[in-house]
């Protein structure tokens, strides 16, 4: 900026009325401010003090209250047992329809112990391991279905093709009745599959103790030995998909 | 300014119009860029309100369901209007207190309009449906790296000018907008690389967010209001600074706290035990530089109060001022444990929390400093006392309301989300009522600036009054609703000639 101003001699260099003039048309409001001062020594207000150590008190109140910020002993208790809230009975879990409560059930244990090969969408992946969805051994009688599932499976599957020389392993190691129970219900009316039914309990436990007499035990199934022996539905009856159970122990339970 | 004492009137008079001029355009464009995206922003404020009650409002189009008019309402309002207005401001108050004009007007323009295309594909991102879901930085990937260029563009000058500045005393604005300058691209940085390019534990990764939120609103906008009000306050009164200890005390003690703030929204989540109560404490502590900033421009501006009435600065200011007063009580109200503060984490409180800092208190002050700012770059004075008046009537009755609504509402709204025998659906009628009057307040503040954008708008065609005369909101006796006109004495707040109006 040339700033006329800036000339030692500035009555001489400059017009004085056409620099005002200058800067009360351009400059008004640049020339009417006030200078800023900060250099204020007022006394801070007792009650602001006050204030400020009511905030210092409740801040540590509040750090104070979290106990012993590091302990986690506080938060996660060990040997915590689900209480009822105050004022309330313990109803447990509330009832669900069967068909959901076992398919709920089964969904855990097939993505536990099925879905790594079988994927989880139940796809399979054509080379190794055989789609589920649309399956006529899943859908079909529920022995057959069973006895695959219990004991694994060699040599080829409902459609004639041959997965891999080691078949499919034995699955009922550690399966509950309530396991098996769900996990087939679950296939039989995922991934596309919509057989309806409900394969109960009880018909897991039967199940259990036809593997447990088979000619073989303790061997993979085969397509002879199915269906030979196992192409039956398995005992027990037929329970209602609508009906409400438990969805813990699978037992039927009385609306609430 | 002790080095300006030798100066002449008329020497610091065209310095001070010549820096002006040299910021003009930037400053400007920000203003009224921010000013519209204040606007798009109400607009979505409202739809987003009126969903919280009216659940089918404008529910058939996927663009404008409450998950993206909500987080879109937000980003216009911090990155649109916001950020913006504190660029205009950070940018021509740095100058002014370092006396450097401008020598990179071009660059920051340009990358002002960098900034508003940013923020303009990411709000279009948010409603097409790409938001990111992490609150305060709903923006697609895209948008962070530049913003954070842009940013810099604008701001470095800034530091260049506080480094060239005549040697001697920093003014206590200096502090504050020296330290927000540096303190957002630190928080800006760090949130979006840990959250946007490293893969953490989920549930650390919305404290990150959380402590982000809380880093923006304190230190960030929180500071640039500061220093712009301890600007405005001495400037327009003519009065120092009622105790320069206060406001240091108010410096330090917001640069210690604000940091450690904001875990105290994972109250409850599964985090370690202390960083939510390490973040309740430090909130409330921020009490500590609300107040004490709050009652020191206060004290100052209450020694001057016909200026304080009649000044369009001083009126915005003080009520943000005020605003922040509450912002610190808020803070500590909200923040009690086994009492408020499990119930305002997840519920409308901590919204009217940001509002009252963002709107009540940022804002607010950000309206001061474009009612003093804006006569003095375009050399018009403002049109109509009346537009300012309903503007500022409008805005501080209806920020309050969005504020105090939303922070009670959310305590009920919190009761009935504890009661976890009750369905959702007692929680959302108990915030019911508070949620339309939160839609109506939003509607005042919406109608206000439409005024000030009008106003705004006018003022940037330069159709603003050609007068050496303010515009003040005195109630005069003239016969011309805007005050003397074109009456060119130069006579102005403090002269004798302006006492005898």
């Amino acid at each position: 900026m040339s700033d006329p101003i800036q000339k030692p001699d500035l009555d001489d260099s400059i017009n004085v009325t056409e620099t005002h003039g200058r800067i009360a048309r351009q400059a008004a409001a640049a020339a009417r401010e006030n200078k800023l001062g900060e250099d204020g020594t007022q006394p801070v207000s007792l009650w602001l003090f006050l204030a400020l150590a009511v905030v210092l008190i409740i801040a540590g109140g509040v750090l104070g209250s979290s106990g012993s910020l590091f302990a986690y002993g506080t938060s996660f208790r060990e040997g915590y047992v689900r209480k009822p809230a105050p004022g309330k009975k313990d109803e447990g879990p509330q009832a669900k329809i069967a068909l959901v409560a076992y398919s709920a059930k089964g969904a855990k244990i097939y993505s536990a112990k099925c879905g790594g090969c079988h994927g989880p969408g139940g796809q399979g992946d054509g080379a190794n391991y055989p789609s589920l969805a649309g399956s006529a051994w899943v859908k079909g009688e529920t022995e057959r279905f069973a006895m695959i599932v219990l004991n694994g499976l060699q040599g080829p599957t409902s459609t004639g093709k041959a997965y891999g020389a080691a078949g499919m392993p034995a699955q009922g190691g550690g399966m509950s009745p309530e396991d098996l129970a769900g996990v087939m219900t679950f296939l039989r009316n995922g991934f596309g599959n919509t057989v309806g039914d409900v394969v109960t309990v009880d018909m897991a436990k039967a199940a259990m103790e036809i593997s447990g007499k088979r000619a073989k035990t303790g061997q993979q199934v085969d397509a002879v030995e199915l269906e030979a022996d196992h192409k039956k539905n398995l005992p027990g009856d037929p329970l209602d998909p609508n009906i409400l159970v438990d969805p813990v122990t699978l037992a039927p339970a009385a609306a609430k | 300014m002790s080095q300006d004492t030798s100066n002449s009137p008329e020497k610091d008079a065209i310095v001070r119009a010549s820096i002006d001029r040299s910021l003009r355009h930037p400053v400007m464009f920000f203003f009224t860029s921010g000013a519209a995206w204040l606007a798009v922003s109400i607009v979505l404020g409202v739809i987003a309100s009126a969903k919280n009650h009216s659940p089918d409002f404008l529910s058939g189009c996927a663009w404008l369901t409450y998950g993206r008019v909500f987080p879109a309402h937000i980003n216009a309002l911090i990155y649109g209007w916001g950020a913006q207005a504190a660029f205009g401001v950070i940018i021509w108050l740095m100058s002014r207190l370092s006396r450097q004009e401008c020598r990179a007007a071009g660059t920051i323009l340009t990358a002002g309009h960098i900034w508003n295309l940013g923020v303009s594909l990411g709000i279009l991102g948010i409603l097409s449906g790409h938001g990111t879901g992490m609150p305060w930085m709903e923006f697609p990937f895209f948008a962070w790296p530049v913003l954070l260029i842009s940013y810099t563009a604008i701001v470095i000058w800034s530091l260049v000018q506080f480094r060239v500045r005549p040697s001697g005393h920093t003014y206590i604005s200096q502090w504050f907008l020296v330290a927000s300058v540096i303190w957002f691209p630190w928080v800006y940085l760090t949130a979006n690389v840990l959250l946007h390019c490293m893969s953490g534990h989920p549930v650390m990764a919305a404290g990150i967010n959380a402590w982000f939120r809380s880093a923006i609103l304190l230190l960030f906008f929180l500071p640039v209001g500061i220093g712009t009000a301890f600007y405005l306050v001495p400037k327009v009164t003519g009065k120092p600074i009622y105790s320069y200890t206060l406001a240091q005390i108010g410096f330090w003690s917001l640069a210690i706290i604000a940091p450690w703030t904001g875990m105290q929204k994972l109250t409850g989540a599964p985090i370690p035990y202390f960083p939510p109560y390490l973040g309740a404490a430090a909130t409330v502590l921020i009490a500590i530089p609300a107040f004490t900033v709050a009652a020191n421009l206060i004290a100052t501006a209450l020694s001057s109060g016909e200026t304080v009435s009649h000044s369009p600065t001083l009126r915005f200011t003080l009520a943000g001022l005020v605003c922040l007063a509450l912002f610190g009580g808020a803070a500590v109200f909200l923040n009690l444990p086994n009492s408020t503060l499990p119930l305002t984490q997840f519920s409308l409180s901590g919204y009217g929390f940001d509002i009252l800092g963002l709107y009540g208190f940022f804002s607010l002050v950000m309206f001061g400093a474009i009612y003093f700012i804006v006569p003095r770059i375009t050399r018009r004075e403002w049109l109509s006392r009346r537009l300012i008046k309903m503007h500022f009537f409008l805005s501080v009755y209806g920020v309050v309301t969005v504020a105090l609504v939303a922070l009670f509402g959310g305590l009920q709204q919190g009761i009935g989300q504890e009661q976890f025998d009750q369905g959702w659906d007692n929680a959302a009628a108990r915030a019911t009522p508070y949620a339309i009057a939160t839609t109506l307040a939003w509607c005042f503040i919406l109608f206000s600036n439409v005024f000030f954008f009008m106003h705004l708008t006018l003022m940037w065609l330069r159709l603003g009054r050609r007068s050496s005369h303010p515009t003040l909101l005195v109630d005069s006796h003239h016969s011309s609703p805007h005050g003397p006109e074109g009456d060119i004495d130069n006579a102005g707040p403090g002269t004798a000639a302006a006492s005898a109006h």
